[in-house]
C-alpha cells in the first residue's frame, strides 16, 4: 500500500436524492475501474449500483447509510464516502461529514438547487468542507447549467465559476469544452471511456473565450502570479490557474462547477482530475480531538504516521464477512497486530485482519495510515467510537449522547420476526448512540427510542426490509417528565401489625427542586434515629419511586431529598420496612411540592421561499412555537422557532402543503420545559384513559 | 443587580413607559465595538422585563448570534438573583429577532413582513431596534419611512448609528451622520469610550432632567451603571 498523503482523497459525494449521486459513483467506480460492468440505479438487471448496499436503498433508488468505497485515479487513492442526503439521519451525516476532507456537489442541470441541496450545502459550510460542484444531467430537456450556476451564487451564496461550457445540451450534448486548456472534450467508445480532445467548435469559440477570462479574473483573486501573468497578457500556464483555483477552493472562497452527465458517460473523467488537482489531501485539514484527561479541550491531531493512534469507527456494517467496522485514521498509523484501546469502554482490542473496503467486496491490507480510510474485523464497538494509542486518552466525538425524545411500541407479527427484531435491535443501538430500546415492564411491549419520529420510522422500515421482521407500530410517544416546582417537608410513619414481627419505620424530612442533576439524596440524621444500616434503604425506597412519578406516572427528575429525622424500633424495623417509609414519604412530600410536566421542546429551522414566510410562521405559532426570529437571505428565509414535541407530529406534510413543497426543515432536541396548565391537564387525562385499558 | 433588571436608570427602557414615547426614534451613536448594540439589548431587556414586546432587527448578524447576546446579557444582568425557572421562556416569547443582509434591507420589505406577523397576531412590537442601517448612505427616505412605520404600529424605534474616529462635527454638535436627521429622534445618545470606561453621554434628550453626569458602560461587561 502506497503511503503518499498527498495523493489521498477523502471525498464525499453530496446531493438532493435524485440528481443522480448514486450513478455518478457507479461510472466513477467504472472509469477507475474498481468495477467492470455499469448497473444502473432501480436497474432493469436487478444488481442495482453498487454503492447502495442497503436493500431499502436499492429499492427506493436512495442512499440513506454511508459506505466507503476505495478507488484509485491518475495515481491518487480516492476514498469515496457515500453520504446520506436525509435531512433527518443526523448522526449519520454528520459523521460522515467528519470523515472526508472534500466534497463534490451534485445538483442537476434542470431542477437545479433544490431545498435539500441547500440543506447539504449548509452542513458542508458547517464543517468547512471544500467543494467543487458538478451539474449533472445535462442530457436531461430542459437542461440549463448556467441558469443553475446563477442559483448556486443567489440561492446558496457561492462564488461559483464554470471550469467547463457544454458542448451542445439536452439530447445534443456532445462533450464539454475544458476552459482552461481551451480544448473541446469528447466521450467516445461504448462507454464513454475514450477521451477525444480537438479544437473548440467555431459555434463555441466565442463563448468559451467568454467564460474563460471570467474564471481567469475570479482565480487570479487567489494568486499574484495568476494576476501578474493575466496583466502581462503573456501565456498562462495551466497549473498557474489550478493552483489558483486550489487556493481559492480550500478557502471555501470559490466553487469550481464542471458538467456532464453521468448517465450519459460525460464529463465524469474531468470531474475526477478535479478532485485530484483541486480538493485537498488529509493533511492540508485540520482535525481535532477532544482531550478527556482536560474537560474535553479540543487538541489539533498531527497528520504524521509517527505520532499515537487515534483512528475513529464512523461506520459498523453486517455484512456477508461478519461485522464489519469502517474506520478512519486521523493521527499515526494502525497496523495488524497493534493493540489499542475503545475510548468509549477503556477496552483493549487487538487489531486481528484490516481490510479496504469496496462496498461489499474488500481487500486484506497491513496498514492504515493517518489519512486513510480502513475497515476492521470482528471488533466488538459502536459507531462514533475513537481507537488510540493505550498512552493517551483523547476522543474524536463528544461522550455526549442526547436522551431520546420520542418511543414507539413495537409488536412482532409473527414467531420468526421475533427472533429477528432482536438481532436487528442489537445492530442498530451499536451503530446509533441516540437509538435506544428496552422491554416495557407493564405491556412486556418492546419499546425503542429515538429523536424524532422519522429517525424510528427508518429503523422500523430497516428491520422489515434488512431483517424480514414484520412488525406492528403503536402510537409514538413523547417522554414527558415529571418534577417539582417547591419545597415541601414530609414526616411519614410507616406501621404494620399482623401477627409476628410488625414492619416500622418513621422518615422525615424535605424533598425540593434541584437544577444540577436528576436526583440527590442527602442524609442528614443525626443521633442515629434512623440506624445507619437503614439509610441505603431509605434511598433505594425513594429512588424507587422516580421511575414513575405518584401523580402522572411520568419519570421524575430534577428531585433532592434530605432526611434529617426519622425513628425505629428494635424489633420491627426492617429494610423492608424502610423501603415502604421512604416510598410513603416521597408521596407525601411529593404532591405537596407542586408537581409539574415537563416536555421535550425541539429547536425547529425551517427554510422556505420568501413568499410563504409567513404562513410557515403562522403554522409554527400554531403549534405552540415560539418563533425565535427570521433570517432574510435573498430568495429564501430561514425561520427559527422553539416547539413542542407533542405539537411536531405530521408537521413534514402540513409544511409541504404549505408551501407547494418548497420549503424544508430540520429538527434537534432543545430542552425540557413545562407544560402549560390546559396542555397538563389533558395529558394526565390521557394517561388515566390509558391506564384503564 | 436586580435593579439592572427591573429598576430603570436614568437612562433606559425600563419602568412604565421607558424614555422614549411610544412611538419616538432614539439613536445610539458610537465607533464600531464600543457597545452600541450591548446598550440596546439592554433596553430591550427593560421593556420585557416591563412586559413590552420587542422586536430586534439586524442587517449584520445572524439570528443564532443575537439570539446569545441577548442570552449572555441576561445571564450576566441577573446574576445573583434568584428569578423563577421560567423568565427566559417568557421574555422569549416577547422577543422576536429578524435579521436582513443589508443590501437586502427596505423599510417596505419590513413592513410586509411585520404585518405577517401582526395580522396573524404572532407578534405586534412595542419596540423595534434596528442595527447596522447604513447611516454613512443617503438612508432620508428610509428613515421617514421607517419614523410613518412607528406611527402606524405605536412603536418606537432605537436605531445603532455607527461614527468614525477622525470625522467633524456638524455645526449643531452631532456627528455629521446624524446631524441632518437630529429632528426626527427624540433621544440621540452616545457612547464615549474613556480610559477606565465608557462615558454614556445624551446628545438630545426629551427633557432636561436626565442625570447623565454619571452613567457608564462597564468596558468588559458592558453592563450599564451609575455613578
Amino acid at each position: 500500500m502506497k503511503t503518499d498523503i498527498n495523493k489521498v482523497r477523502n471525498i464525499g459525494i453530496s446531493a438532493h436524492i435524485d440528481s443522480g449521486k448514486t450513478t455518478l459513483t457507479e461510472r466513477i467506480l467504472f472509469y477507475t475501474q474498481r468495477i467492470h460492468a455499469i448497473h444502473d440505479v432501480k436497474g432493469k438487471d436487478g444488481v442495482g449500483a453498487t454503492m447502495d448496499s442497503m436493500e431499502l436503498e436499492k429499492e427506493r433508488g436512495i442512499t440513506i447509510a454511508s459506505a466507503a468505497t476505495f478507488c484509485e485515479w491518475k495515481k491518487h487513492e480516492i476514498n469515496i464516502i457515500d453520504t446520506p442526503g436525509h435531512v433527518d439521519f443526523t448522526i449519520e451525516v454528520e459523521r460522515s461529514l467528519r470523515v472526508l476532507d472534500g466534497a463534490i456537489l451534485v445538483l442537476c442541470s434542470v431542477g437545479g438547487v433544490q431545498s435539500q441541496s441547500i440543506t447539504v450545502d449548509q452542513q458542508m459550510k458547517r464543517y468547512k468542507v471544500p467543494c467543487v460542484a458538478f451539474i449533472n444531467k445535462c442530457d436531461r430537456s430542459g437542461a440549463n447549467p448556467f441558469k443553475v450556476i446563477n442559483q448556486l451564487r443567489d440561492k446558496l451564496g457561492h462564488n461559483a465559476v464554470a471550469m467547463q461550457i457544454p458542448i451542445g445540451l439536452e439530447e445534443k450534448l456532445e462533450g464539454v469544452v475544458d476552459l482552461i486548456e481551451m480544448k473541446a472534450i469528447y466521450f467516445d467508445g461504448d462507454n464513454g471511456e475514450i477521451l477525444r480532445k480537438e479544437d473548440i467548435p467555431e459555434n463555441l469559440a466565442a463563448e468559451a473565450a467568454e467564460k474563460r477570462e471570467a474564471l481567469l479574473e475570479s482565480a487570479s483573486m487567489f494568486s499574484d502570479e495568476l494576476m501578474e501573468a493575466i496583466l502581462e497578457e503573456g501565456e498562462i500556464s495551466a497549473d498557474l490557474i489550478i493552483d489558483a483555483v486550489r487556493k481559492g477552493t480550500l478557502l471555501r472562497e470559490i466553487t469550481p462547477v464542471y458538467m456532464g452527465s453521468a448517465y450519459k458517460n460525460k464529463g465524469v473523467q474531468p470531474l475526477l482530475d478535479a478532485v485530484n488537482n483541486i480538493l485537498p489531501c488529509p493533511s492540508e485539514i485540520e482535525n481535532q480531538a477532544l482531550d478527556l484527561d482536560n474537560e474535553e479541550e479540543p487538541v489539533v491531531l498531527s497528520s504524521s504516521i509517527d505520532d499515537p493512534i487515534v483512528a475513529l469507527a464512523f461506520k459498523l456494517e453486517e455484512g456477508q464477512y461478519g461485522q464489519l467496522t469502517y474506520i478512519r485514521v486521523y493521527q499515526g498509523a494502525l497496523k495488524k497486530g497493534d493493540t489499542v484501546v475503545n475510548v468509549r469502554t477503556g477496552r483493549k482490542i487487538k487489531i486481528g485482519r484490516l481490510a479496504r473496503m469496496h462496498a461489499a467486496q474488500m481487500e486484506d491490507i497491513e496498514m492504515v495510515p493517518a489519512g486513510y480510510i480502513g475497515a476492521l474485523f470482528g471488533v466488538d464497538c459502536a459507531s462514533g467510537d475513537t481507537f488510540v494509542h493505550p498512552d493517551i486518552n483523547l476522543t474524536m466525538t463528544s461522550m455526549f449522547v442526547p436522551e431520546p425524545v420520542i418511543s414507539l411500541a413495537i409488536v412482532p407479527v409473527d414467531k420468526k420476526s421475533e427472533v429477528n427484531i432482536s438481532k436487528a435491535l442489537s445492530r442498530f443501538t451499536k451503530e446509533d448512540p441516540t437509538f435506544t430500546t428496552y422491554v416495557s415492564d407493564e405491556t412486556g411491549d418492546t419499546i425503542i427510542s429515538g429523536m424524532g419520529e422519522l429517525h424510528l420510522e427508518v429503523y422500523v422500515e430497516r428491520m422489515r426490509r434488512e431483517y424480514k421482521a414484520e412488525v406492528e407500530t403503536g402510537k409514538p410517544r413523547v417522554a414527558y417528565r415529571e418534577t417539582i416546582t417547591q419545597r415541601a417537608e414530609f414526616n411519614y410513619t410507616h406501621k404494620k401489625q399482623t401477627g409476628g414481627s410488625g414492619q416500622y419505620g418513621r422518615i422525615a424530612g424535605f424533598i425540593e427542586p434541584f437544577s444540577e442533576g436528576d436526583f440527590e439524596f442527602e442524609n442528614k440524621i443525626t443521633g442515629g434515629s434512623i440506624p445507619t444500616q437503614y439509610i441505603s434503604s431509605c434511598e433505594k425506597g425513594f429512588q424507587s419511586c422516580l421511575k414513575k412519578g405518584p401523580k402522572m406516572e411520568f419519570p421524575v427528575t430534577g428531585v433532592k431529598i434530605q432526611i434529617n429525622d426519622g425513628a425505629s424500633h428494635s424489633v420491627d424495623s426492617s429494610e423492608m420496612a424502610f423501603q415502604a417509609a421512604a416510598r410513603g414519604a416521597f408521596m407525601e412530600g411529593y404532591l405537596k411540592a407542586k408537581p409539574v410536566i415537563h416536555e421535550p421542546i425541539m429547536k425547529v429551522v425551517v427554510e422556505t421561499p420568501t413568499e410563504f414566510q409567513g404562513g410557515v410562521m403562522g403554522s409554527l405559532n400554531q403549534r405552540r412555537g415560539i418563533i425565535v426570529g427570521t433570517q432574510d437571505e435573498g430568495a429564501i428565509c430561514v425561520v427559527e422557532a422553539q416547539v413542542p414535541l407533542s405539537e411536531m407530529f405530521g408537521y413534514s406534510t402540513n409544511l409541504r402543503s404549505l408551501t407547494q413543497g418548497k420549503a424544508q426543515f430540520t429538527m434537534e432536541f432543545l430542552t425540557y420545559r413545562q407544560v402549560p396548565q390546559s396542555i397538563a391537564e389533558e395529558i394526565v387525562k390521557a394517561a388515566a384513559e390509558e391506564k384503564k385499558k | 443587580m436586580l435593579k439592572h433588571l427591573l429598576n430603570p436608570l436614568s437612562v433606559s427602557e425600563g419602568g412604565s413607559t421607558g424614555i422614549l414615547s411610544n412611538n419616538g426614534l432614539g439613536a445610539v451613536l458610537s465607533r464600531a465595538g464600543v457597545g452600541k448594540t450591548s446598550l440596546l439589548v439592554q433596553f430591550a431587556i427593560h421593556s420585557l422585563f416591563n412586559n413590552r414586546k420587542v422586536l430586534h432587527i439586524s442587517l449584520d448578524d445572524s439570528v443564532k448570534k443575537i439570539h446569545v447576546w441577548h442570552k449572555e446579557i441576561f445571564r450576566s444582568m441577573a446574576t445573583d438573583i434568584d428569578l423563577p425557572e421560567n423568565v427566559w421562556e417568557k421574555i422569549l416569547s416577547n422577543r422576536f429577532i429578524m435579521t436582513f443582509r443589508v443590501e437586502g434591507f427596505s423599510v417596505p420589505k419590513l413592513e410586509e413582513r411585520l404585518s405577517d406577523l401582526i395580522e396573524q397576531k404572532i407578534f405586534k412590537p412595542d419596540m423595534m431596534i434596528i442595527d447596522g442601517l447604513p447611516f454613512d448612505e443617503n438612508i432620508s427616505g428610509s428613515l421617514e419611512a421607517i419614523k410613518k412605520l412607528s406611527e402606524k404600529i405605536n412603536s418606537k424605534v432605537w436605531f445603532t448609528v455607527r461614527t468614525h474616529r477622525h470625522e467633524e462635527i456638524a455645526p449643531n454638535g452631532l456627528p455629521t451622520q446624524i446631524a441632518d436627521f437630529s429632528d426626527m429622534f427624540e433621544y440621540i445618545i452616545n457612547l464615549n469610550p474613556q480610559e477606565k470606561e465608557i462615558k454614556v453621554e445624551v446628545l438630545k434628550g426629551r427633557d432636561d432632567e436626565v442625570n447623565e453626569e454619571s452613567l457608564y458602560l462597564d468596558p468588559s461587561s458592558l453592563l450599564l451603571f451609575e455613578k
